[in-house]
């Protein structure tokens, strides 16, 4: 089952008598897959739960992280493997890799952890992912969980140096997700990570969310229909490929890194093509998109190519634009001012902050309202609110939404 | 060094059904692990709970198969710089477990060297020290012993295992373990190391094909399989080289 690739162009056409500005929405809709057959068929799960117990873990995040972690225990089967690593300036082996054919003597593992020293963030990971490359199996998923609330300051702690280290290991066949709990982790080093890691990325600010976001993530392991999923743009006959809303990290062929694929959860690509008069039935751009199927030897590819009416200029003003893309392309948008927000945050401009989440605010309101557009600008006001009452949580959760833009990043439910 | 399977029946290797005393037991787990075990580790283990209680024959301590693959797999955790109590979880599983504990604890050569994450996680360890040594070991590649031409011979034998499959599906060359490497390869020696300070992510290896000449490819590059498809990959790639000899000045 393939993926499908459908391209959603706000106007529908191009002008033929003069230079145009095609904006377009690329959407990625993994093959659908019941719920049922999912849980039948989901590969064996490798994993390695890498958990901070540096002295800030200690008390009530700690105990939660442990109920967190018996949960995951009790939620795999005889076919996952899973490893628990405790780090704090020392890395501990609290449980190898070993099949969950009882969750007993994990439990029971489990239970030695306790708060320590500072935070050896990098070596822990590192731990664990030794774990699973020991039991490295091709048709499993194999994945670093790592869960920190604070800062690497122990070992290799340049952020850069450890997502490339993750990135590496990515392309040996080992993901890694990062999940910030609290309010001291590293939001940018946990953004990085996961990114890098082909995983997926939890900022939660309550312990109490642990075990919903794990078993989140086991969900989402089971429903992964590509891995290092990666898509390439080209524009042709002098069509010019002038933005990528997403800000998505490039892979080495000037492709661009795209998070997994997961069954029901359509991935969206905003991006801006400058094009001269442009004649009928001409390729726009070709889009190629790459992926490793769960268990699969091959890597998968889809290529399609793009072709749109062309007009008069005047005639194309005059197009209705379609709804759906303009708010995904205004989110878009609204996540890089988010980003730019937080630049301007980190040089102590807090008025300039303010302005880009208004700035952000502002291409929301545009939209015709609808429960999506809502949501976001409630988003975005609360961010705002924020700003001069908690810099720091209104900082780490503008980066959150923000990476929504590259990553899988994990959301409560909002019924609560 | 005698490695064999505990839960194999071989000649002197415990069955399910044999017992031991003290000595014994001591002998079968030296032999396994290649280390001498006393009997005060034994005991030592044994108050800690981390070995069942043994069973009692007269006056005489009996041991079975489960408390052997008990103290082998708690000696090779530990050699590998687990605490006591870390290994306490484990020594509980049950026996059919331990084995496979045990079986996956056990260096394996042939395992581990087909293992690309592995490799690169170890070479990850120490990539602080590849860095500062890479200095040295860029200044004797420059150098090869027997000659240019020599080296132009080695690059294209260490070339010849990544042809036909994607790099990344190959074990990577260690960045760490220099010394270790067979000293007939200096060409792809010298440059495992001298992307020491440059992302992992992007790993160049350098292979020299003529005096001054040198390939670089990423651990991403996809050679293709034998026969035509590689053949115009190759041809492609020299009218490339045609093209950027051949702008002006």
């Amino acid at each position: 089952m393939q993926p499908t690739l459908r391209f959603r162009p706000l106007r529908p056409a191009v002008a033929a008598d003069a230079a145009s500005t095609l904006d377009l929405l690329i959407t990625i809709s993994p093959p659908p897959l019941p719920e049922e057959a999912i849980r039948r068929a989901r590969p064996p799960l490798n994993l390695a739960l890498v958990i901070d117990r540096s002295g800030s873990m200690g008390g009530r995040k700690l105990s939660y992280a442990r109920k967190a972690a018996r949960f995951l225990a009790g939620e795999l089967t005889a076919r996952d493997r899973l490893a628990i690593v405790a780090f704090d300036d020392e890395v501990t082996l609290v449980m190898p890799s070993t099949p969950v054919r009882d969750p007993q003597p994990f439990l029971a593992a489990i239970d030695t952890i306790h708060s320590g020293g500072s935070t050896a963030l990098f070596d822990g990971w590192r731990a664990g992912a030794t774990q699973v490359a020991e039991h490295l199996d091709p048709l499993a998923l194999n994945r670093v969980l790592l869960l920190s609330d604070g800062q690497a300051n122990q070992g290799l702690t340049d952020q850069q140096e450890i997502a490339a280290s993750v990135a590496g290991l990515t392309a040996r066949g080992i993901s890694t997700s990062a999940f910030g709990l609290g309010n001291g982790f590293d939001e940018d080093l946990m953004g990085a990570m996961a990114t890098a890691g082909d995983g997926s990325l939890a900022f939660i600010e309550s312990p109490a969310q642990l075990a919903d976001l794990y078993a989140s993530e086991l969900q989402g392991l089971a429903s992964t229909a590509g891995k290092r999923v990666s898509i390439g743009l080209r524009a042709k006959q002098g069509a010019e490929l002038v933005d990528v809303l997403n800000d998505l990290d490039a892979t080495e062929f000037g492709n661009f890194r795209l998070p997994n694929l997961r069954t029901g959860q359509e991935l969206n690509v905003g991006v801006r093509i400058q094009l001269p008069a442009w004649k009928p039935n001409q390729e726009i751009l070709s889009v190629r998109l790459a992926w490793d199927a769960p268990g699969g030897e091959e890597r998968q590819k889809l290529i399609q190519t793009l072709t749109l009416p062309v007009m008069a200029a005047a005639d194309l003003a005059g197009l209705d634009s379609d709804p759906v893309v303009n708010e995904q392309l205004a989110m878009l948008r609204a996540n890089r001012e988010r980003r730019r927000a937080i630049e301007q945050l980190d040089r102590g401009d807090i008025e300039a902050a303010d302005s880009s989440l208004q700035a952000a605010s502002a291409l929301m309101s545009a939209m015709p309202s609808s429960p999506f557009t809502s949501r976001e600008l409630r988003l975005l006001q609360e961010k705002r609110d924020l700003l001069r009452q908690d810099r720091n949580l209104s900082r780490k959760r503008l980066s959150r939404e923000s990476l929504r833009s590259k990553s899988i990043v994990w959301e409560q439910d909002e019924d609560k | 060094m005698v490695m064999s399977d505990p839960s194999s029946s071989a000649a002197g290797e415990p069955a399910s059904s044999e017992s031991y005393g003290l000595e014994e037991l001591l002998a079968a787990a030296g032999r396994w692990l290649g280390e001498e075990i006393t009997s005060r580790t034994v005991r030592l283990y044994a108050t800690q709970g981390l070995i069942d209680r043994p069973g009692k024959e007269g006056r005489h301590a009996v041991y079975g198969r489960r408390h052997l693959l008990q103290l082998l797999l708690i000696r090779s955790l530990a050699r590998r710089g687990l605490s006591l109590s870390a290994i306490a979880p484990l020594v509980v599983l049950p026996d059919d477990e331990l084995e496979r504990q045990l079986a996956g604890d056990s260096d394996d050569p042939a395992r581990k060297g087909s293992n690309e994450a592995l490799d690169y996680l170890q070479g990850l360890k120490s990539k602080a020290k590849a860095t500062a040594r890479s200095a040295v070991i860029g200044a004797a590649a420059a150098a090869p012993p027997g000659g240019l031409a020599q080296a132009g011979l080695e690059a294209a034998r260490s070339l010849l295992p990544l042809l036909g499959s994607p790099f990344s599906a190959l074990p990577s060359p260690s960045t760490t373990q220099a010394a270790d490497e067979p000293p007939d390869s200096p060409s792809r020696r010298s440059l495992a190391r001298s992307g020491g300070t440059r992302l992992a992510a992007s790993r160049w290896h350098r292979f020299s094909l003529a005096p001054g000449v040198e390939l670089h490819l990423s651990d991403s590059a996809s050679i293709p399989p034998a026969g035509p498809r590689r053949q115009a990959w190759a041809q492609r790639l020299l009218e490339r080289l045609e093209q950027q000899l051949e702008v002006p000045e």
